[in-house]
């Protein structure tokens, strides 16, 4: 009989550290590919066309660098939770909140401001609205110790149905009162409306780098960082050092929220320019959940990996023109968080093979 | 009478119950075991959109039930496999399976043609019993008059609190869950019962999303579980890990979930959307009121290891 | 289903009648690289009470865990009547009629007595009838003269009981072999008492006992033959009746390791640095764990609070350092009330803490060792620098450490958790005693380690009272305070007993406060 064991590897070497999220990726295109040729597709073909159509030319980089903007905050937004182990898993009505907040203070005040000011009111409002929704979970897990994980997530599903009944359950002050056949959100005032920056590419990816950059620096360098990194590792010790840790845990998940939230804004401000749900729910906020895990957590490594999935996301459509669901980007999420979370133990751990020999016992 | 608003809305509340009551108590078995699965969402989808692929290939919705619960095993595989052997955060490889459990199903629901959700609605469970008990005032439609499957969860309930309280072998599950290295030196395979309780999670997860389309649908359509699996995995806690408590959890989320029907029939006027928050809203008061209260993991009496891998040769 | 929940009749006298006993030939056995168990032999005639001798960490715990089947050794045999057995799983050494009873209980908390004795025999039936299983397990106390209540739930029990519970188990599946880790470690003097009654009983029927222990007194009295393991290696056999304790204690010390340099003479204590009036706290269930306790310290004095485990030492300590909210009561630290500061507040005030579980509060075992020496000075220049922390500032301060305090095994990035126990307490005490305190509340801070880290503790401890602090040292090992303290308090269920000072300790009376007897005023 073999018997597989972990040893703990302590230090990973810096080439494994370094090339993880692109085996990870790897790996999910594997198993992603015995998929296509179990149900009749070339896994070549497919990916070689996704791959095109992603990054092929300068309008598909810029088509992916904007499908990835939103994703660098959602990512960002999972990365600083899942690094004070709380598990938001909230992100996607987080940014739907955020998207609800910032269309609605567009349409309200950022008519006659000037550009600039317009726009930091979309975006802080988008933030604010993204933190409103996580201290509904945040709250209770900091005062009482309620788990999080199935609160943020249920507000998930509120925000959603909320969200739907602004546009197509209500007229109201979101919904475009002129088309009454096909419900949409209202335009928010040119003033608000992100410039571009290169060709499609918007301003929604700067303030995603800029956000990157800037918890990067707070997670890895302030004090607040470290204290974070003390309640993620132990609360306990973190008491034992001094550290308040409820008041760490929400602000960790009012930050985290924010940033969510900040996804949406840039969504409204960028990409849409009013409130639309069917183009807000697309599982933004739980792809960023993936992005962060094969970034493992590093807010400088959820920029690439963001491109990488916003790309192939971005190139769902054109696969559907070739008869594969572009459900499959879906699939290929789920795996490579699958086979993160395997690789992530054998990045840790050295795996043993030990012969037992088998049972015998005479007499 | 037997057309009441009462009479319909608690008979089919029970309907609406039954998925969410296999789903959790094959959750619960598993958490009794120690292994969360928080990937319950995915499972359903996947033994949904199989169910009906089942169902409408071979014609009878019990083999579509029997694929359903199939594929749900298959995912709980995936999750056992990382959580169990490879120790991997149960959070996170349960969120894997929510994820991969979505695209796959839409996937497999676009494959065929036509696509499964363009198809006309197959055939369903009948009730068991027609005429006769059925046609009695009042518990004739409630207990009498329901699908098979609905006399299933009820059984799958009981069983469980049979298996739990009164076997050896259930005692050997809470063994494993409270304590596994007890366990281990009692000579109980901390790793078999887990993986077994996770598979039959699996299954029963699968189960559940096959009776979703199977008997409350009879069609396909992208996301169809809409959080059932997610409501399951709450109402958990909210049963104390207790088989019965959950089934009758079950039910009245079974009724919420159902009041925009309930509702209709009242002639109320309320926006769909905001009544389709209800059980999400209802799941945060409850989870918020329950941990709130001194003493809430004692009372909850969660067992001790849930969530956490064991390791025989640790130092 | 009704009558096998009890085991059929283990056989009266020598078990196996033929054969000579148990024998382990050769056991290697190392973890991560770290050698264990070295070519150990050990031989256990049938009816015999064998001691295993050694400091910790000399590999007892280990080779009992290979003769029950909990560990596979690298090398060696097991020998039973001659017999070659090969164990995957303690199932496989229980079948074989060996069993343990481990450090740490292998008990479900809430099962009942009854549920927990018949849950590892293979031959309970697959339907549980409670009733009859009471009386079956009822049945086994009453033969063997252990006595507790089968239908109670097992986090009501004393630890004294709960090892009952452990041995049941053991007699209901009818092993031969009883193996007790430390099973005296617990317990107070009038359940060991109790426990070696037991153990003579078990004896006369035939059974083998192979019994852990360091302390001397113990195996003497109750062994007939002692194995004495040092650094992994069996150092030598003695008959009890031939041997003396200055035998033993070289065996197992081996070579004269420098003893820990008392302070110099008696202490000359200065103010009081903490002051400990009428505290009260609650445990983690929000029960009455410290209930009216005064107790002061003053500096330049090593006050030992001596107890057995679970009679509020953790909940003392936790509420000195402000871990834990007084629900009574008052705490001052160098003449300043403090019951209100928090652990920062109270940092400042001159205060450190070595808490007893040191992977789980002391140190963040994930985090590199970096991230662990600054907890006590992140807040402050030149390792902050306003908001931001200076990675140089905090990789200076540590190098600085692991030179002065001769931390090994440190890599950059290494987590905390793989360092080997001695390093990671030699690096919680540096951090704290590099902020020079007034008073250092230490709880079991050489539990688990060698004998050469341990002499290391000593001497840090010493001259920290001998620079004038005050030291709170909780030990549940006495030999340890009588060596160290200039003052034993001795706790029990949440108060002090009563004290004794340096030169007039006297075990015995020590003992009886340990176990809640009033002592004499």
């Amino acid at each position: 009989m073999r018997r597989i064991r972990l040893e703990p590897r302590g230090v990973p070497p810096i080439w494994l550290r370094l090339a993880f999220p692109l085996l990870a990726l790897a790996g999910a295109g594997c198993a992603g590919a015995l998929i296509l040729l179990v149900t009749g597709f070339s896994p070549w073909s497919v990916y070689s066309s996704a791959l095109d159509a992603a990054f092929g030319t300068q309008l598909a980089w810029q088509r992916s660098l904007v499908a990835s903007s939103p994703l660098i905050l959602t990512g960002l937004a999972a990365a600083v939770a899942f690094r004070a182990r709380l598990w938001n898993i909230g992100g996607e009505g987080q940014l739907y909140i955020g998207a609800i907040a910032a269309s609605g203070a567009a349409l309200l005040i950022a008519k006659d401001l000037p550009p600039v000011l317009a726009m930091a009111v979309v975006l802080v409002a988008g933030a604010l609205g993204g933190a409103l929704w996580a201290g509904l979970a945040a709250v209770p897990r900091a005062r009482f110790g309620t788990d999080e994980v199935i609160p943020t997530l249920m507000l998930n599903f509120i925000a959603l149905y909320l969200m739907n009944y602004l546009i197509f359950g209500s007229v109201s002050f979101w919904r475009d009162k002129e088309r009454l056949t096909y419900p949409t959100g209202r335009d928010i005032p040119d003033s608000a409306v992100a410039p571009e920056i290169w060709g499609r590419l918007h301003l929604g990816f700067l303030v995603a780098v800029v956000v990157t950059v800037a918890l990067w620096i707070l997670l890895r360098s302030t004090r607040w960082g470290y204290a974070v990194r003390l309640v993620g590792d132990s609360p306990r010790v973190a008491a034992y050092a001094g550290v308040g840790v409820s008041r760490r845990i929400l602000s960790v998940l009012l930050l985290s929220g924010a940033v969510a939230g900040l996804a949406g804004a840039v969504q409204i401000f960028g990409t849409l320019g009013s409130l639309e749900p069917r183009s807000l729910a697309v599982n933004l906020g739980y792809t960023g959940i993936i992005v962060a895990a094969v970034a493992r957590f590093n807010p400088l490594a959820v920029i690439p990996v963001a491109i990488a999935i916003g790309g192939i996301s971005s190139a769902g459509p054109t696969l559907q023109t070739s008869g594969v669901p572009s459900e499959l980007v879906l699939v290929l999420q789920g795996l490579a968080l699958l086979v993160v979370a395997a690789s992530e133990v054998l990045m840790r751990n050295r795996i043993r093979f030990a012969t037992v020999p088998s049972t015998a016992a005479a007499g | 009478m037997n057309d009441s608003v009462v009479v319909l809305t608690l008979a089919s509340a029970i309907v609406a119950g039954t998925p969410l009551a296999l789903a959790a108590i094959g959750e619960l078995l598993a958490q009794r075991a120690g292994v969360m699965n928080l990937g319950i969402e995915g499972m359903m989808l996947v033994g949904a959109v199989t169910g009906i692929l089942g169902a409408s290939a071979t014609g009878s919705p019990w083999l579509g039930l029997a694929v359903g619960a199939g594929a749900g095993l298959c995912m709980s595989l995936i999750h056992a496999t990382l959580a169990i052997s490879l120790r991997v955060d149960q959070v996170v490889s349960g969120l894997a399976l929510v994820i991969l459990g979505a695209g796959l199903s839409s996937y497999i629901g676009k494959l065929p043609d036509p696509p499964l959700g363009d198809r006309a609605p197959v055939g369903r469970f009948e009730p068991v019993l027609s005429g006769g008990p059925a046609d009695l005032p009042v518990v004739g439609p409630i207990v009498f008059g329901q699908d098979p499957i609905v006399y299933l969860a009820v059984l799958a309930a009981v069983a469980a609190s049979v298996l739990l309280y009164r076997t050896r072998a259930g005692m050997a599950v809470r063994a494993v869950g409270e304590s596994p290295a007890t366990a281990d030196a009692a000579g109980i395979s901390v790793t078999r019962v887990r993986y077994g309780y996770t598979l039959l999670g699996g299954a029963m997860a699968g189960m559940g999303g096959a009776y979703v389309t199977l008997a409350l649908s009879g069609t396909w359509q992208d996301g169809i579980t809409a959080g059932a699996g997610w409501i399951a995995f709450a109402l958990v806690p909210f049963a104390s890990w207790r088989p019965l408590r959950c089934l009758l959890a079950a039910w009245t989320f079974g009724a919420l979930t159902n009041l925009n029907f309930t509702l209709q029939l009242l002639e109320v006027k309320v926006p769909s959307d905001l009544l389709s928050m209800m059980p999400f809203v209802m799941t945060i008061v409850v989870l918020i009121f329950v941990s709130a209260r001194p003493g809430a993991s004692r009372l909850l009496a969660a067992p001790a290891t849930l969530g956490q891998p064991y390791a025989r040769e640790t130092r | 289903m009704s009558e096998s929940v009890v085991s059929s009749e283990p056989p009266v006298g020598s078990p196996r009648g033929d054969g000579d006993g148990v024998e382990l030939q050769g056991i290697h056995k190392s973890f991560y690289g770290q050698l264990a168990n070295e070519d150990v032999d050990l031989d256990l005639p049938w009816g015999e009470v064998h001691a295993l001798l050694g400091e910790n960490g000399a590999g007892k715990s280990t080779l009992c865990s290979v003769l029950a089947g909990l560990y596979r050794p690298d090398a060696g045999r097991i020998l039973i009547d001659g017999v070659e057995h090969h164990f995957a799983s303690p199932r496989d050494a229980l079948d074989a009629r060996i069993g343990m009873v481990y450090q740490h209980f292998r008990l479900v908390d809430t099962f009942t007595v009854a549920e927990n004795v018949v849950l590892s025999h293979p031959e309970t039936p697959a339907w549980i009838d409670r009733r009859q299983m009471e009386s079956a397990v009822a049945a086994l106390c009453e033969r063997y003269g252990i006595h507790v209540d089968p239908a109670a739930l097992v986090m009501n029990l004393s630890v004294g009981e709960r090892q009952r519970v452990e041995i049941l188990k053991l007699l209901h599946r009818g092993v031969h072999v009883l193996v007790l880790d430390e099973p005296t470690s617990v317990l107070t003097p009038a359940e060991t008492t109790a426990l070696f009654g037991a153990v003579r009983s078990l004896r006369e029927e035939g059974k083998t006992i192979v019994f852990v222990s360091h302390r001397l007194e113990e195996v003497l009295s109750i062994a007939d033959r002692v194995t004495v393991m040092r650094k992994g290696r069996r150092v030598g056999q003695v008959v009890a009746a031939e041997t003396d304790g200055d035998q033993l204690v070289r065996m197992m010390v081996g070579e004269q390791v420098s003893a820990p340099v008392r302070g110099s003479g008696p202490a000359s204590p200065g103010p009081v640095i903490l002051g400990v009036k009428g505290l009260e706290v609650h445990n983690d269930l929000r029960q009455a764990a410290v209930r009216g306790l005064d107790l002061e310290v003053h500096a330049g004095e090593i006050v030992g609070i001596a107890g057995v485990a679970g009679n509020g030492q953790r909940e003392l300590a936790e509420a000195i350092a402000g871990l834990r909210r007084a629900v009574a009561g008052s705490v001052s630290l160098n003449g300043q009330d403090a019951t209100s500061l928090d652990v920062r507040g109270r940092v400042k005030s001159g205060l450190a803490f070595v808490p007893e579980d040191r992977l789980a509060t002391g140190v963040a075992g994930g985090l590199p060792i970096e991230d662990n020496v600054i907890m006590r000075r992140f807040a402050r220049a030149p390792i902050a620098r306003g908001p931001f922390i200076s990675r140089r500032a905090a990789r200076k301060w540590t190098d600085e450490l692991v030179e002065r305090f001769d931390i090994r095994g440190v890599r950059p990035g290494l987590p905390m958790s793989l360092l080997s126990g001695g390093n990671v307490q030699r690096a919680i005490l540096a951090r704290e005693l590099a902020e020079q305190p007034k008073l250092l509340v230490a709880a079991g801070p050489t539990r688990g380690l060698d004998v050469g880290a341990t002499a290391t503790i000593h001497r840090l401890l010493l001259s920290l009272r001998d620079e004038g602090a005050g030291v709170l040292l909780i030990s549940e090992d006495l030999d340890e305070l009588e060596l160290l303290a200039d003052r034993i308090a001795v706790i029990y269920a949440g108060r002090i007993m009563g004290e004794q000072t340096a030169g007039d300790f006297d075990h015995e009376a020590i003992g009886r406060m340990m176990a809640g007897v009033e002592a004499a005023a």
